[in-house]
């Protein structure tokens, strides 16, 4: 992993901040809770480029059978069901007082609140590891790529269905003030680099851990 | 509840999940250097 990643993803999370509180106007209609959205979104999209990567990563697993590609599906994994809890529980902290509740049914939760099951599914079938270390990586790699099924619906969900959900990019809403979208891409493009360093040295704890894994099961070294 | 405690609220919990996972991440790397240290005094000794 290049040094200078870590780096400029504090960098960024340090200048998102001074541009959430000092930066973005206040909202009219909402106050000054709607900040919380400069958070929110950047979680709940990482989460989702999580989760793609994870179809990938699974799916390249299933054609070429390379171990890294397993690791990199794992650490994804991680970080989308670390990152899509903190969308949902900043979520929910923004609709109590907007919606005048913690949790709604609404199709764009719904589908979240699937889409997190299944990811906390696919890690707990990663720590039980069914079958010895192969085989729970194929039928993982196959709930990888089968569970990406959601992800595309918890998108679209607030586009195509009835869903108090606002969609402020691409949607029929007057969108946001330049201050306010300048603040929001940087969060987005911030969070995208922490993003990237924690899924590097997650994926190469993976890695120092397997090899750990194999020198240990080598006759000649036997831990106590 | 007053809506700037529901925001310290939301940037508390994001903060402390990030940080939780960072400590998570720390306290795997720490478990892992110590095996590679196990490993390579048993090598040693082989």
């Amino acid at each position: 992993m290049p040094l200078i990643l870590p780096f400029l993803a504090v960098a960024g999370l340090v200048l998102g901040q001074y541009l959430i509180w000092f930066y973005a106007p206040v909202e009219q209609t909402m106050g000054v809770i709607q900040k919380i959205f400069y958070l929110h979104l950047p979680l709940a999209w990482w989460s989702l480029a999580s989760f793609f990567t994870v179809f990938v990563a699974s799916a390249l697993y299933l054609l070429k059978g390379k171990p890294v590609y397993d690791r990199l599906a794992r650490a994804a994994c991680e970080l989308g069901v670390v990152l899509a809890s903190l969308a949902l529980i900043s979520g929910m902290l923004w609709a109590r007082p907007i919606w005048n509740t913690w949790w709604t049914w609404d199709p764009k939760l719904t589908t979240t609140l699937v889409m997190w099951f299944i990811y906390m599914s696919y890690l707990l079938l990663r720590s039980v590891g069914p079958g010895g270390a192969g085989n729970a990586a194929r039928v993982s790699a196959v709930l990888g790529v089968v569970a990406f099924l959601d992800v595309p619906l918890v998108f679209f969900a607030a586009r195509k269905w009835r869903s108090i959900h606002p969609t402020v990019f691409g949607g029929a809403s007057g969108g946001l003030e330049p201050e306010m979208l300048a603040t929001a891409l940087v969060c987005v493009a911030a969070f995208g680099l922490f993003w990237l360093a924690l899924l590097l040295l997650r994926a190469r704890q993976l890695a120092l851990a397997a090899r750990l894994e194999a020198l240990s099961r080598q006759p000649q070294i036997k831990e106590f | 509840m007053d809506r700037d405690l529901y925001l310290f609220a939301a940037n508390a919990a994001v903060w402390a999940g990030l940080c939780g996972y960072l400590v998570f991440l720390a306290l795997r790397q720490k478990a892992l250097e110590a095996r590679c240290r196990r490993l390579e005094a048993l090598g040693g000794d082989a």
